[in-house]
This record gives C-alpha cells, structure tokens and sequence, in this order.
C-alpha cells in the first residue's frame, strides 16, 4: 500500500484542456474517490495515475516514488475498467492470470494465487469458461479478480459498476469496501454518482471543470460544500437554490428573495457572514424544509406538483419566482397535494456568493 | 391467413422456373432449319474490314440475293464457337476464317468441302489455293492473306542491304541504343521464317517435329550471332517490337500488316520490303509462315446451292476488290490488280509469294510450345541447339503419344448403377416408412424456396463440376475421344512413365504450386497484417489516404497488374534494369541487369513479386476489419496488466483477430493455388515450364497441347480434390477444436453444479 500524491497535474489534449492544475492526496491504505459530472476530468485523472496518459504538466507520486514518466507496467497498479475489459480470447483462469505471466510468475504461484482469488470472489466454477459465456455480475468479478491477483499497491476502479443493474450495484458495492478493507492496498475510485461516493470514500474529490472543487471527508462536505457547484451536486433531490439580496437594516438581516415579495430572517450563524446590499444565492436542502404547522412557517408556498416515492413525497412549489422542492415524510404528508398551501420552516440555510459561487460562511 | 402470400411466392417461384427452364431449352434445342431461312454468316471482323462485308452484302442484296444475316464472333473464340454450334445444326453455314484451323475443323466435322464454289484456280493465288487444299479437296475459298515482311526506318536506313548479315553489318553506324533489327527472336512463329531460309519448317512430314536437325540447328547458331553482334534484341515481345521501331530504335523491323495500323497514328517515316536473304543459308530468301482467310462452308451450308453461290461472290473479284480498296488488305486473287502507288500492299504481295502456308494439321499446334522453349532455352545458353531442339522433339513426341487404349467402361457403369439402385433402395425404404410423406409435406413451402437455388447452383456450379469430372475419364480431341477409365489419372500420378520430379511432371508442379502458395500466403498475411496495424493506429496522419493508395492493388484488373509487372522485370528494358542502371551510373557499381526469367529463383521471385502486390490488400482490409473488434480498454488493461507493446500485439491483438483471418487465409491459399493469371502472364512457365503451377499446367494440355481435354480435366479433378481435403480437414479440426472447448465448460459447470 502507498500514498499517491498528485501535485498540480494539467493534462491536455491538444487545444483542449481537461485537468487545470489538480491537488489530490490519499493516504495510504486509504479508499479515495474521484465524482464528478461527465467531462470534469476524473476519468483522465485516474488514467493518468494508471500510466495510460502522460501528463501536460505535474508529477504524480506513490509514497516517496516518483513514477510520472514510468508507464503502467512499472507503477504497481491494477485497474478495473467500466466495461471489464476481460480478454475475449483467454479463459476466466488465464484472464485472471496473465498479469502474473507477463510478469514471468512460476505456474505453481499462478494456479495458488488464482484459484484463491477464484474462491474469495465465487469464480471456482467459472474458471475454464471464456469471457462471453459469463453475465454481467460474473464478468465484473472477473475483472476485479484480474486485479486483486497481481496484488498491486493501488487499485484503479474506473466506473465499475455502471453496467449493472440497480439491485446488483448496491451488492457489489458493499462486496468492494470489504475487500478493500480486507486488503488494505490503496484505492482510487472514479465515479459519477454521488451514492457509491458517498458510501465509498474514506475521502472525497469532487471535481468541476479540470479543478478540484473541493476534498474531504464525505459528510464533511455534504454538510459544508465550499461551492454553490459541490451544494448543487450532492445530495437528492438536489439543494434548491434563491437568489437574494441581503437586508442589514434595523434589527436582525433578513434575507429578500427574488423578485422581493418574500422576505426571511437569517438565522445568527449565517448572518454573520454576509453584509448588508449584499448579491447571494441562498441554499437548502429539500430535507431541510420541515412542514410545520401555519402560524410557525418560515416560508408558506402553494403546490404546483407532486411525487410520491413511498417513504416521502417531493412537493413542487414556486418560491418567489423560483422552483423548488420540499421533502414531506409520508407519515406526515396529509393533504399535500397540488393547489394547497404547505407552511415550511427552514431548519438550515447556505449562502453563496452570486459572483464567486463560494460559500459564505 | 398465410396461404395468400405463400400461394403468390409460389406462383413467382413457378414463373422463375418456367423462365429458367425457357432459357435452358433456348441453350439446347435446334430450331429447325428451312431452306428459305437466311443465310448465317459468321465473321471475327472490325473497322473498315467489317464495312467492306457489309457494302459487300449491301449489294448482293440489292442484286436480288438471299437475305444474309452476319454475326461478329472474337477471334479466340471462333473455333470453340463453331464446335458447339454447327454440330447441333445451328450456327453459321458459312463463316470467315484463317486457314491454318481448317485440319482441326475437318477433324471435328464443322467444315465442308467447297464443292461447286472453287470453279478452278485460275484467278487465285497458287500460294493462297494450296494453303487451302487437303487431301486435294478444296476447304475454302481464299479471301486475303497476310504475312510478316520487313519494316524500314527510312530515317535511320537509306539503302536497304538485300542480306540479313548486311542489315547486321550496319550496327555499328547506328546512333547508340538502336538496334539493327527487331523482331521476337524468342518466338517460333518469327524464327520460322529464318528456319525457311536453311530450308527447315516447324512441322516435319507425316506430322513429325521438324524444328530437329541441321537446319534448326544452323538456324539457331544463326540467331546467336546476330544477338552477339548486338544487332537484334534477344527478348523482345511483339508490343516491344512496336515500341522499339515506333521510337526510332530500331532501323528496321520484322512484322505484320498489324505493326503498319500501329504505325498509323505515329510519325514514322517507313516503307515496307520483301524479307531479305541469309547468305549463311546459302542467299536462300527468308519464308515467313503465310496465313490465309478463307471462306468455308459448314456442311450444312454446303449443302445450300445459294449459300456455295454468295461464297464464291465474297471470293470474287469484285469482293476483293472492295477489300482492298475499303479495308486495304491483300487479295488472293491474282486477276485483281493492286491499288497503283500502294508500296505497302506491293511489299506484302511480293513476300506472300515466297512465304510458306502455314501448315494446316493439327499437329501444328502442339509444335509451337516446345519450339519456343527450345528457343529460349538456346538463347539463355542453357543448352546448344542440338540439344535444346532435340529436347523439343522429345516433348512433342510425348505430348502427341497416342492416348491410352480405350478401357471397359463396365465397371464405371456397375459403379454408376450400384449408386443409382441404392438411391432408389433407400427412397422406397423412406416412402414405406411413412416418414417422408408427412416430412415431404411439412417442407414442401421450405423447398419451394430453395427451388431457384437449386436450379442455379445446379446448372452453373454442379453440371460443369460432373461433366469436367466425366471429361477426366476420356482421353483424346473430344469429337474422336474414347473411354479410358482412370489412365490419365495413373499416367499422370506415375509421371508419365518418367522420374518423379522431371520437368513438367505431376509431383515437381506439385511442389512447386505448395511452395507458390504457402511463400505467397505468408507474405500476404505478414505484410497483410502489418500495414492494417500500422493503418489502424489513430495517431497516424493521412491515414484514410494511405489506405486509398494501399487497396489500389486489389482495385486494378490482376490481368493488368501482372502484365505492367512483367514489363518491369524485362531484362533490357523493364523498370527493374532502369533502376539498376541508374544505380551503376549514380554510384559506380557495376551491377548486371538481371534476366528474371531466365533462372527458376528469379522467375519464381518475379511471380511472388506480382502476387504479393496483388493479394495483400485483401489481408489488410480483412485485418482492419478485424481490428475494430479489438477493444480500445482490452488493451488497456493488458497495458496495466504490464504487457509491452510487442506482448500486447502477440498475446492480446493477433490472438483476438485470429478466428476473423482464419477464413480469409484458406480463401487465400484456394485463391493462390489457383492464381493462374500471374503464373500465365508473368513467368509464363519460364524458364521451361519450371515455374508454372498445376492450374496453368492443365491449360496447357488442354489449349497448347492439341486439345487433350481430358487429360486437363485430370489435372483439374486432381486439383479439386486437394482443395476439398485440405478445407475439409481444416473445417473438421475447428469443429474438433470447438466442441472440446464446450465439453470443458459444459464438465466444469456440471462439476461446480454439484457445489451450488
């Protein structure tokens, strides 16, 4: 197991630059995942680290070894890749034992080191087949046993669980942090939903537009998002979001929504942070608008639409000009339907400022 | 519900084969012949000699004459035209032909006698009446004749000398790089006139080989110093003759009215002479071999009074006449005076006289291969003239040796019988059992689809495949043949009676046709397989431009391809010697132009050459295509896996397009096994027949060796059968292969079933 530091790595393709100048450091033994929207560069973040693509600029480094220039074979890594990439000619065993070939292993510590793997993932019985008479589930533990075989210092997981159907995504998601923590090398995991970072992640990289908006610990950052981008991202349904504009007269601030016909208080934390005239974009959470009876609501809106989902419904309202959603547990959720009034009290609120995005805090 | 549309497609299905089956008795049935029908006259003209017939009807009409429809049928394919059709009492009654085909027609019973319409010799030529005469009889009557004669650059040659040695003599006053003289030295056809001059011929009496012997030997030795005084281009083919004398590189040219019409469109200053004597043969002249067109008479049209009339017309001095005004060729007749002031036709005229009638007996035919080999042979100083000549003799002798007596056809029809009765046997038993009426029925929607199939591939595919099967077991020309069981089978799997791997024979052509395809295939795939690797990499620039450029190959006709590559290894003047000229005068070396044909390896080489050019286009495309089922991320991830480049290609690339390449390369090997075109075209066999494979073998003996079909169709059975074994076998050993494969995973499945 090492650490893998990234140190302002840009990386760009030809006119196009994807990587901007990115910070990311894991410790070692630790389970790193990389989200982010499509084209925000986290895919080539990891091929950058597996050695598939060079560098513009910046230098990557596992534990004290420098291995920028140093192609794939020689960086200890093993790479799980969103469509298996299991080799169609070879069977399950000599898919699962051709790293350890190429590397000149003697046939005995092959065949030990498979048919372990084989058990730990439930492959014994498959080892002879050839990768198109396998499912979907099969070929994926396939290709996580390829890599867990080599035994490498850090493991590569480029999507590997978008091919799969819901109810198995949630399995073998639990399957891979238990293997990791069985094994204890280093991971970086690539991944666009926000569930399996969330679930996964030791730590967090949320990335945007070639930069690293923001790292940590995945609570951490779903509580504070240092960006009205990382807010926005996390969480669902995502965070509603109302322009404002800050009112410092007498007494309390009070935040003016909109096109100004609803004004709220803001409460003393948040208040502290903002000046009054000040342009913000104010932030929360569906969950955090809590239904409450009408003489104590915060915000009163009328709703537009309705979605049940079972243990909640998502009330659709119109809040000074601006959609957004309100989460109502099922239990509680008499006579939310569309036409009624629903009075909400705002449990807890974000702001961003309108220019920057950043969080005011 | 289905019935409706199902009935429809029937119905199309029975009008296809009402179609199909017209046409078929289009192709067999003899319409019945009327003595009012028009006369059918077949002709191979063109151009202005083709409107001369045509006015030349025009008035015959006119003058109250039959009708007379004409049909203009390709050179080359006269005679095979004539055979399939005149004895069915179709084709032409009567038709326009050189005279040389007229042994071989009378042979295959599709020309008459004139009869009434030769009323005598006056009028004609002697040289045109005895080249048309067998056995006293008169075959045709002659129209035209022609004859090589000698062309003068009057540019280069003001005086002509009257001997071969004077023209010779006059080499070194000529402006450097022009020959003397050119003609085809290696070819029989233009050797024969020097062959006339110390009084020998091609064909000896009663059929023997007459290219034996002082003359030929005299002849040879003559040729020889000719070439070694640099006068004459030892290798020259008849376009490098055109070329040479339409370039002003040669002072003087032996050849035909052919070359003239080439000469047309040029600016040449030429004039036209009689041959000149060889002082060596005593100052006997040269006799060129004299080619006369005839009309002759099918019998069906020998027995029409009109039909003899209208060929006496066309042969009459009004027709020449006409011809020779319109079409400039040179009459027969002798009461036709040449056009005044027409130099040309007064040469050629003049030179008919002392030419020599092609001789008309089908032994003829089978005289020009080993002559020409001899002469090349000589020529390359392989062998002295004795003893290449003799060789000749000696292959003649054994292509002509009588053919096998005819066997009992008994036993081929015990066997043919057994096969039929067992048919019969097993079609009652199915019929008894009940099981085929009711599996009859249930597919008869099934065969009607297949009906069309069945017919096609039958007619086009099976029915040759039996009949060159059948042909395999006759021996003979295919109107006189006889049974003779499997002889040309043994005599061509024992070697003719001769050693294993003598020239020529069955094993050495064997060997020499797995040599040809295995080197070609390997080149093909490696080559093949590299460029497409190449090609396929998304980071090299004007890919799809390199591509175009590389399939061009396979675009071009091979035919063409093979030619312009044998005129690239020419040994004076291909694009080979220009480089290694140029070589030499670039950088001092003194490198030899080499003679490609002249050596097995070279020849060999200079095949591969071409068919490599041709036949890895195709393996590149099949890789390309095979390598978009290649997975970007499956190389990736052999990259992780720690693979090298080298390895990724090795272990990861070739292994996954290997079942996609498989097919094309046992289509290719097929392909290449046969490839006669190259073979044919580029090598032609040479040096002696060592580089010819067994495909352009078996056209010799069917096209260049008297016409001993059955013996090429032995050959060709032979060649089915390997092909069929070897793609069986293949086909067996992946299906061995495949289903060992399932049984492992179906036993590893049923072993793990147990744990689950």
């Amino acid at each position: 197991m090492v650490a893998v530091t990234v140190s302002n790595v840009k990386k760009s393709f030809g006119p196009t630059e994807v990587l901007k100048g990115v910070d990311v450091h894991v410790p070692a033994g630790g389970f790193a995942v990389l989200v982010g929207p499509s084209g925000c560069g986290k895919s080539t973040l990891l091929r950058l680290l597996a050695g598939l693509e060079e560098v513009t600029s910046g230098s990557i480094a596992f534990g004290e070894r420098e291995v920028t220039p140093l192609p794939p074979r020689d960086r200890d890594v093993a790479m799980v890749f969103q469509s298996y990439a299991l080799y169609p000619h070879l069977t399950v065993r000599d898919n699962l034992g051709f790293g350890l070939k190429l590397r000149k292993t003697d046939p005995a510590t092959i065949k030990a080191r498979v048919d372990e793997v084989a058990a730990m993932l439930g492959l014994g019985h498959l080892l002879e087949r050839k990768p198109k008479a396998l499912s979907g589930g099969q070929r994926q533990r396939v290709a996580m046993g390829r890599a867990i075989v080599r035994r490498p210092a850090l493991f590569l997981f480029d999507e590997p669980l978008s091919n799969l159907d819901a109810a198995l995504r949630a399995q073998v998601r639990v399957d891979i942090r238990k293997l990791h923590d069985q094994l204890g090398a280093t991971s970086v995991y690539v991944t666009h939903d926000q569930v399996e970072a969330m679930t996964l992640a030791d730590v967090m990289f949320v990335l945007n537009g070639g930069f690293v908006e923001q790292s940590g610990k995945p609570l951490e950052v779903y509580e504070n998002p240092a960006t009205k981008f990382v807010a926005g991202f996390l969480g669902s349904p995502a965070m509603n979001f109302i322009r404002a504009t800050i009112d410092a007269g007498s007494g309390a601030p009070r935040a003016i929504l909109g096109d100004g016909g609803v004004t709220i208080r803001l409460p003393p934390a948040v208040a502290d942070a903002v000046q009054g005239g000040a342009k913000v974009e104010l932030g929360v959470r569906p969950h955090d608008l809590e239904r409450c009876a009408a003489g104590e609501a915060d915000v009163t809106l009328t709703i537009d639409f309705v979605e049940f989902l079972g243990p909640e419904i998502h009330a659709h309202c119109d809040l000074a000009g601006t959609k957004v959603v309100a989460c109502v547990e099922t239990s509680e959720g008499a006579g939310v339907e569309i036409g009624a009034a629903l009075p909400l009290k705002i449990r807890r609120m974000h702001l961003f400022d309108l220019e920057s995005g950043r969080a005011l805090r | 519900m289905t019935a409706a549309p199902l009935d429809l497609r029937s119905r199309a299905a029975g009008r296809l084969l009402g179609a199909a089956l017209g046409v078929s008795a289009l192709l067999v049935a003899a319409p019945a012949s009327a003595d009012d029908a028009p006369i059918q006259l077949w002709h191979a003209y063109r151009g202005a000699e083709e409107d001369a017939l045509n006015a030349l009807l025009a008035r015959h009409r006119e003058a109250g004459g039959p009708p007379v429809e004409t049909l203009a049928v390709p050179y080359d394919a006269f005679g095979s035209k004539l055979g399939s059709s005149i004895p069915l009492g179709e084709g032409p009654d009567l038709y326009i032909d050189s005279h040389e085909r007229l042994g071989d027609y009378r042979v295959r019973g599709i020309v008459a006698p004139v009869g009434d319409a030769f009323a005598g010799p006056e009028g004609y030529r002697a040289k045109a009446v005895e080249a048309v005469t067998l056995d006293g009889d008169i075959w045709g009557l002659p129209l035209s004749q022609k004859c090589v004669a000698l062309f003068v650059n009057k540019a280069l040659l003001k005086e002509v000398p009257d001997t071969l040695e004077g023209i010779a003599a006059l080499q070194p006053e000529l402006p450097e790089g022009v020959f003397a003289l050119a003609y085809e030295a290696q070819g029989a056809y233009a050797h024969a006139a020097i062959l006339g001059a110390f009084g020998g011929s091609l064909l000896g009496p009663d059929d023997s080989f007459g290219f034996v012997g002082e003359p030929a030997v005299r002849s040879l030795d003559f040729v020889q110093s000719l070439i070694d005084r640099g006068a004459v281009p030892s290798d020259a083919d008849g376009a490098l003759v055109t070329n040479l004398f339409r370039a002003g590189k040669a002072a003087t040219a032996i050849s035909g009215p052919w070359l003239a019409a080439d000469l047309a469109q040029s600016d040449v200053d030429y004039r036209v002479v009689v041959l000149p004597t060889i002082d060596a043969a005593g100052g006997a002249p040269m006799r060129p071999l004299l080619t006369v067109e005839a009309v002759m008479l099918s019998p069906q049209g020998a027995a029409r009074p009109e039909v003899r009339a209208l060929a006496e017309l066309l042969a009459g001095p009004e027709a020449a006449a006409l011809r020779q005004e319109k079409a400039r060729t040179l009459t027969a007749r002798s009461d036709v005076p040449l056009p005044p002031g027409d130099e040309l036709l007064a040469a050629f005229a003049a030179q008919a006289e002392v030419a020599t009638p092609m001789p008309t007996a089908p032994a003829m035919r089978a005289t020009w291969e080993p002559a020409n080999r001899a002469i090349k042979a000589f020529l390359r100083g392989e062998l002295d003239a004795a003893a290449a000549t003799e060789g000749a003799r000696k292959r003649f002798d054994d292509v002509r040796r009588p053919p096998p007596p005819p066997a009992n056809p008994t036993p081929l029809l015990v066997v043919v019988g057994l096969g039929l009765l067992y048919l019969a046997y097993s079609m009652v038993r199915a019929a008894r059992s009940g099981e085929l009426r009711s599996n009859l029925k249930r597919s008869l929607p099934a065969y009607r689809y297949i009906t069309h199939a069945v017919i096609t591939v039958g007619l086009l595919v099976i029915v040759p495949l039996v009949v060159g099967a059948a042909t395999s077991l006759w021996a003979g020309r295919p109107e006189t043949g006889h049974y003779v069981g499997l002889a040309n089978f043994v005599d061509i799997l024992t070697a003719r009676g001769g050693p294993l791997l003598a020239t020529g024979s069955f094993y050495l052509v064997l060997l020499v046709t797995l040599l040809w395809t295995i080197s070609n295939v390997v080149m093909h795939l490696a080559l093949g397989v590299s460029l497409g690797l190449i090609l396929s990499r998304p980071t090299m620039k004007l890919r799809g431009l390199y591509r175009v450029l590389l399939i061009i190959p396979w675009a071009v006709p091979n035919y063409v391809t093979a030619l312009s590559w044998k005129g690239m290894f020419h040994r004076q003047f291909g694009a080979v010697t220009g480089v290694i000229e140029w070589m030499n005068a670039t950088f001092g070396t003194s490198v030899e132009p080499i003679a490609w044909f002249a050596h097995f390896s070279t020849a060999f080489t200079a095949n591969l050459a071409t068919n490599i050019w041709l036949g890895f286009p195709f393996m590149m495309v099949v890789t390309l295509g095979a390598l978009t089922s290649v997975p970007a991320d499956v190389l990736e991830a052999a990259e992780v896996d720690g693979a090298t480049r080298w390895q990724r290609m090795w272990r990861v690339t070739l292994p996954i397009i290997r079942p996609t390449l498989l097919p094309a390369v046992v289509l290719g090997a097929i392909w290449t096994f046969n490839m006669f075109n190259v073979v044919f075209l580029v090598s032609g066999g040479e040096p002696d027949g060592t580089t010819d494979i067994l495909v352009s073998e078996a056209y010799r003996w069917a096209f260049t060796r008297e016409a001993q079909y059955g013996y090429a169709a032995a050959y060709a059975v032979l060649i089915f059968l390997m092909l069929f074994t070897v793609t069986r076998v293949g086909e067996w050993r992946a299906k061995v292969r495949e289903e060992r494969e399932l049984a492992a995973a179906k036993a590893a499945q049923a072993a793990s079933g147990g744990a689950h």
